[in-house]
Order: C-alpha cells, then structure tokens, then sequence
C-alpha cells in the first residue's frame, strides 16, 4: 500500500495552487511552442529551460515536465493539421492524421489523438509509481562498477534504437563525454581544458550547449531550406470534434496496443517515443485487415503513434528518476534542470526527495488532463499560430535564445558559446551526426568518470572488476550483444524498415 | 537556394578513393577534435598508483574519439556515401551575427537595445524578410521580452543603455 501513500503524496503536492499553475503555464506554453512548425520537442524544452531557473525546484520540474509533454502534444496537433510534423515522434501521425484532415475529419483525429495521448498517460503514470520504489531499491544496492555497467548500457541502447549510424552516434556520445570533462576535476580541483577562460572554469554550460547544438542548429538548418516552408494548412473550419461511435470502436484496440507498446520502449533508452510511435503503425498496419485504409485516413493510424508516443515519453521518467540516467536528449535537459536546482539525480532522490519526485508523477497525470480539456477549445487559436511566418519566427527564437542563455548566468560569454555549439551542430547535422547522443553523453559524462573513478580504487586498479561483479557483467555483455546485433545486416534492414515506414 | 554550386569544389578536393566523402570529412573532424583534446589535456596529471589523476579520463575519451573518428573515416573510403551536403552561408553568418552582437551590446547596451537589433540582424539571415513587418514583430518580442524576463521571471539585467541612465 506504499505506493497509494505515494500517489497520494504526490497528488497532495501537485494539487498546491502554485504547482497546477506550473502545470498550467508549462502544458500551455509547451504546446504554444511546440506547435509552431520547425521547432522539435527537444528545441522546445531547450529553448523553455531558463524561464524556470528562477522557480522553486519541485515548480521548475512540474513545469518542464508540462512543457515536455505540451510539446508533444502541440507537434501531433501540427502534423495533422498541416502535415508538418512538429518533431519526430509525430512523423505517423501526419500520415493519416492529415489525410484525416484533408477529409474533414480534423476534429475526430485531433480527438482521438488527445483521447489516446490521455489513456497512454494514466497508464504510464500508474506504471512509474508502481515501478519506481522497487527499481529505486534495486539502484541503491549498486556499486561504482555496476553503475558505470549500467550508464554503458544505458548509452549503448540509445545508439541503437535510434535513426542512422551506430557508430557514427557512439562517436557522438564520446564527443558529449569529453565537452563534459572541460572545467574543474571535482575529485582534484585540477582545471581541464579550460584555457584559463574564467566562464569555462565550472565546465561548460549544459543549457549552452543544448540550446546552440538544438536551439540555433535548428535555425540554421531550417534557413537552408529558405524561410517559406510549404505549407498545406488544412483551410476548412474544423467542425464538430467529436468522434462517432465508430471511430471510438476502431481506435480503442489500437489505442490499447499503442500504450502497451509505448510503456515498455519508453522505458528502455534511446529514442523511445519515436520508435514506440513507428513500431505502433507498423503493428496496426500488419494487424488490420484492410491495411490499403493506412495512409488515406485510418483513425487507427492516427490513435495508435499518438498513444505510444505519450506512453513512451511518460515512462522514458522511469530511468531518470529511479536510477538518475536519462534515457534520452530530453530527459538529459531534465537532468541538467536538476543540477542547476543543485539536485544530484540518482537513486537517492527518491529517498530525499519525495515531494519532487512523487509531485512530479502526479503532476504528469493532472498535465494530460489539462491538455485534453485544455487544448481541444483551443484549436482554433493554434491554427492561427501555424499561419506565423517562418521569416518572423526564427528571428524571434534566436533573439528569446539569447537572451534565456545569458540570463541562466548573466554572462555574455555563455551566449557566444551557445552561438558556437550552433555553428557545431549545422555541421554536425550536415554530415549526418546526430547531436541528441551528444547531450547524453555530456550529462552522463561526471558521472561516469566518477564512478569508473571508485570502482577502480576498490578493486585496486584492476579492471577486471567489471566482469567478475556478476551484476557488471551481465549488464555489460547484454551491451556487447546490444551492439553486435544492431551491427549485424539483417536487424539493421529490420530497424530501417521501421523508421522508413513514414516515406511509404 | 541550390546545393549545385558548392558541391563542385568539394569533390575536386578529395581523391577518388573516397567513396563517401560526408562521413571521411566527418570522421577526420572528430579525430582532429579528439588531437586538440588530447593536446589540451597534455598538462593534466594522469595516473598515479590505482587513482586516476585529473587528465586520465580525458585522454581516455579523447583516445576513444580518435579511434571511433577514424572508424567513421574508414567507411568513408570503403563504403559508397552521399557527398558533402551543401553550406549556405546567409542563414549562419546572419544568426551567429545577432547572436555576437547580443553577446556584446547586452552590458552596455541593455536588453531593450540588444535585442531589437539582434532581432533585425537575425532576420538578415532570410531574403524573404519584409523590414516593415519585421520591426513590428521585433518591437513586440523586445517589448515581450523586456517585460517577461526580468519583471514575470524575476532575472535581473540591464534594461536600457548604460549613458542614458547615468
């Protein structure tokens, strides 16, 4: 009955009138920017980060997380009324939401996407507190070298379940590893690679380098393309928004295999919610017994990625909190939130900190409610939103960026740097690396090298130690297979095939 | 904007037994970054008995890089891939311009200056920008800006030119 005690804890916290306010602010302003087109999940939350700076932790946390899933929300609202997918998870959803659309039935599939989003978002809440006690339980029971075992597979599972190569992705990760060495050494004081900047002596700015790599990166590629994006904005008046009773027939299945789906790849890391939103048409594809509907307007198309997407982005909390790895780029931005809050992640926060963690789940619960009462009013006003040129857009971004990075530190400096790591990721995109991979392993980096630090002082310098702890073994030959298969050509076709599903 | 122009220039540049020339430019970059790490850190500490120093973890990564670079080179000669993507050079220059110029007007110049013209600068960076408009929308988003970060959020910087208020 612990886990009532919790929930009821958390609900207790998250119903605070300061806290449902956070809540608000962050699932309206997330969707507001989530739904201008050009501008993914990752940008958003990146873009969003230094608004919260100045809020008391639990608040700064209920709010980012409320922007998350905002975003979320507002790029599926993007992809079916438009047919610009807002970001990767909602890339699905613009098949046959948009056709939907194009069909007059705007309103049933933004309907059915905020209905679906909502259940997967009960489960998956339901999911972390029951899963959180016990996984925080078996985290605290680990050593150094399990804990670096388990960040290697950790990083070795984001590379691959996500898009392109795996090498090239791991070699990302490494980059991210050595930026997060620049600064002070916390075990000796030693400044590393810092050139005797002051501003870089505490290391590089986490928010710096995510806004520039996601933030200005983003602009700059986006420019490439010239300002006017095409854009076939769905014209007639959206009425009657409610599905028929058909439509809530043909998408509940789906809406219930897209949440199982979601839950259990949202947990694993990588890119969880794209996979689980592709994996989730691909299933309702084979499953269907007319599969030529998908792509010309199947509500099932349209149910199914979108519950897995929220599924997915809900439970992707699960490794953060419990065991203090984020599986993802966003959940890396969380991380990053925390430490600015001066909160290590970790298995300990569970423990020391129940109000934020605990607010937080309930948070998640009472955000998806708001969204769907919320946001099917407001439909209306973020279609005008989507009519904002791209011309007026970006400048505005860069100018809100700037300004966000330099008030994290008041440091002029900061900004210049983010404007650098902008630069870094239009030619880290324009040769095919991914930059969410990088953040990764910017956070996990302190982290790992710590505790590769105490695991090798215990055993004594010997590095078997890895694999003679049989826990730090399993984890690590579980990465070792990870990787040979992800490398071996016929599960590459098989991944391929996943994500190739949206130019079908 | 087209991507014919610059990819001519880049294909005459490297030698025919590059068959993917975006990933061998990628992989030696990552390689050249991992040298300056390694060169950065050549004053660090390394180990001493079973403890890492402060340069051990570094050199290991930047190691790791060089290895991992020259990985992703490797295919850029054996693998056929696609050819260097084509720069454009209006979108980056504008936008890193503006974000300069904030960097150094926000002290002396304060918020509202920095960044309506950030804002006019960035918006160089697209030929389809219409200037009436775009003073509108920048007045907006600087009065915007003025109002929510350091009054709704509570941040503290400067608002206005430093010679004005003094």
């Amino acid at each position: 009955m612990e886990l009532f005690a919790n929930l009821a804890h958390g609900f207790a916290v998250a119903f605070s009138p300061i806290n449902l306010l956070m809540c608000l602010i962050g699932a309206l302003v997330g969707t507001l920017v989530g739904v201008l087109p050009g501008i993914g999940t990752i940008a958003t939350v990146a873009m969003l980060l230094p608004i919260t700076f100045g809020l008391p932790p639990v608040g700064a946390l209920i709010m980012l997380a409320g922007i998350y899933y905002g975003a979320q929300y507002g790029g599926s609202t993007t992809s079916i009324l438009v047919n610009i997918p807002g970001e990767a998870t909602s890339v699905v959803t613009a098949l046959d939401g948009h056709q939907m659309a194009k069909q007059g039935r705007a309103g049933p599939a933004l309907a059915i996407a905020a209905i679906g989003s909502f259940f997967a978002g009960c489960v998956a809440t339901v999911l972390i507190a029951v899963l959180g006690a016990p996984l925080t339980k078996l985290a605290l029971a680990f050593g150094p070298a399990e804990y670096f075992s388990l960040m290697v597979l950790g990083l070795i599972f984001a590379v691959v379940l996500a898009k392109g190569s795996v090498l090239k992705a791991i070699a990302m990760i490494v980059f991210g590893l050595l930026l997060s060495m620049v600064g002070s050494d916390i075990e000796t004081g030693a400044s590393r690679m810092a050139f005797n900047i002051p501003e870089l002596a505490d290391g590089l700015g986490f928010a710096t380098v995510a806004m520039g790599v996601f933030g200005f990166a983003e602009i700059i590629r986006n420019l490439d393309h010239g300002a006017e994006m095409d854009r076939n904005l769905v014209q007639q008046k959206i009425t009657g928004l409610m599905p028929t009773r058909k439509d809530l027939a043909d998408s509940t299945p789906a809406i219930l295999r897209g949440t199982v789906l979601g839950s259990i790849l949202g947990i694993l890391p990588g890119g969880g919610a794209v996979i689980a939103s592709f994996a989730a048409y691909t299933l309702e594809k084979k499953l269907a017994k007319d599969p030529k509907r998908f792509g010309r307007g199947a509500i099932e198309g349209v149910a199914a990625p979108e519950s897995a997407n929220n599924a997915a982005a809900q439970t992707s909390f699960i490794p953060l909190l419990t065991l203090g790895i984020p599986p993802n780029a966003v959940m890396a931005l969380m991380v990053g939130a925390m430490t600015i809050h001066g909160i290590v992640p970790g298995p300990q926060v569970m423990q020391k900190q129940p109000d934020l963690v605990w607010g937080m789940i309930a948070s998640m619960w009472i955000g998806n409610l708001m969204l769907i009462i919320i946001n099917l009013p407001l439909v209306g006003i973020w279609v005008r939103l989507l009519r904002v040129p791209y011309r007026l857009m970006f400048p505005s971004i860069v100018v809100f960026c700037a300004i966000g990075i330099y008030s994290v530190n008041n440091a002029p400096v900061d900004v210049v740097l983010a404007g650098v790591f902008g630069l870094v990721g239009y030619w880290l995109i324009k040769h095919d690396f991914e930059p969410a991979p990088l953040l990764l392993g910017m956070v996990l980096g302190p982290l790992m090298e710590e505790n590769l630090r105490r695991a090798l002082l215990i055993s004594r310098g010997d590095w078997s130690v890895f694999v003679s702890r049989p826990l730090s073994a399993v984890l690590l030959a579980i990465a070792a297979g990870l990787l040979v298969l992800a490398v071996l050509p016929t599960l590459r076709a098989k991944r391929d095939e996943v994500f190739v599903e949206s130019e079908g | 904007m087209s991507d014919t122009p610059s990819e001519a220039p880049v294909k005459s540049i490297l030698p025919k037994w590059v068959r993917g020339p975006q990933d061998f430019v990628g992989g030696l970059a990552m390689m050249g970054v991992a040298l300056f790490a390694l060169w950065a850190s050549s004053d660090l500490q390394g180990m001493h008995g079973f403890s890492f120093g402060a340069g051990t973890a570094p050199r290991m990564f930047a190691v790791l890089l060089l290895l991992l670079g020259g990985a992703v080179a490797l295919m850029g000669i054996l693998k056929d891939g696609p050819h260097i993507a084509a720069y454009s050079w209006r979108g980056p220059l504008f936008v890193s311009a503006a974000i300069v110029f904030f960097a150094l007007a926000i002290r002396p110049l304060g918020l509202v200056v920095s960044a309506f013209a950030g804002f006019l600068i960035a918006a160089m960076g697209s030929h389809e920008t219409k200037w009436i408009e775009a003073i509108i929308v920048g007045a907006c988003l600087t009065l915007g800006c003025a109002l929510l970060f350091p009054y709704v959020l509570g941040l503290p910087m400067p608002m206005f030119p430093r010679f004005l208020i003094q």
